[in-house]
């Protein structure tokens, strides 16, 4: 029985490449360009970071200084309703009662409401 | 059920009774946040001893509510002359730029040509300079900047 042979002059080349032209430029020209704009970009982000720095040292000094003037507006607020409290009580119960066993000041939990609060 | 109408009760935890006779009265500032945040530095300025004295008291009597009313009179006093005076000579220009600021969410880079007027009257009529501490000394204060890299107008601000 005769065996099955290459033809004459082998086989046909098979086409395995796509035959489609290459578009575009080389790659090395967008890895190239993709790192130009990335440093383009790092270059525009250091000076913004420095303007940002710069604009929150202005927006925290500002703050600054009206700080002692909002914190004395908050202490007398709170200086006045201690008194206020203090009063109420030697008038209601004719003692003070020490409740913390120290001299300092000590915020309220708890507030006062007025008598006449359902108005 | 158990139900009851919502209903705020803030107001009715407003304890309306009056400083104690012994203590000296003040008139608090009454200013808003924008007014006060355009006259900032200058309250800083003017004020630095009176508001060192105070933030002083404070931190020795660890918490001084009670202790530091007297140094906290004083700031509020100090800080409203700066504001009367404002008033008094700048008022056009301040009413301009914290009305900008509070137009622009409290930024003071968008608002810098009305800083500038507002800063120029009152170094002239005042004497009172605004300088932030601790800026780079070998570059120009971000306040006098005229590019503003972040704000809404991209060119020259002034």
């Amino acid at each position: 029985m005769p065996q099955d042979m290459p033809p004459t002059g082998g086989y046909r080349e098979v086409q395995y490449k796509r035959n489609v032209p290459a578009r575009g430029f080389r790659p090395i020209t967008y890895l190239v360009g993709m790192h130009l704009f990335m440093a383009y970009g790092y270059y525009k982000l250091f000076y913004g970071i420095r303007e940002q720095n710069e604009l929150a040292r202005e927006k925290i000094w500002g703050r600054l200084h009206i700080l002692p003037l909002l914190q004395a507006e908050e202490d007398r607020d709170q200086a006045r309703r201690y008194y206020a409290d203090k009063a109420r009580e030697q008038q209601l119960l004719g003692s003070e009662t020490k409740i913390y066993n120290s001299d300092r000041f000590v915020r309220p939990t708890f507030g006062y409401t007025p008598a006449k609060a359902h108005n | 059920m158990s139900r009851r109408e919502p209903q705020f009760n803030q107001q009715n935890l407003y304890d309306p009774t009056p400083m104690p006779n012994g203590i000296p009265k003040v008139a608090e500032i009454g200013a808003t946040s924008a007014p006060l945040t355009s006259a900032a530095y200058f309250i800083g300025d003017r004020c630095k001893a009176f508001n060192d004295d105070y933030m002083k008291c404070k931190d020795e009597s660890k918490a001084g509510e009670l202790e530091c009313l007297k140094e906290g009179r004083k700031v509020t006093r100090c800080a409203a002359s700066v504001i009367k005076d404002i008033n008094t000579h700048c008022l056009q220009q301040f009413n301009t730029h914290w009305e900008c600021l509070e137009n622009n969410n409290h930024r003071l880079w968008e608002c810098r040509k009305q800083e500038m007027d507002l800063n120029k009257c009152v170094f002239d009529k005042l004497g009172l300079k605004k300088t932030i501490p601790g800026a780079p000394e070998n570059q120009t204060p971000v306040h006098l900047r005229p590019k503003q890299l972040y704000a809404s107008f991209p060119g020259p601000q002034y």
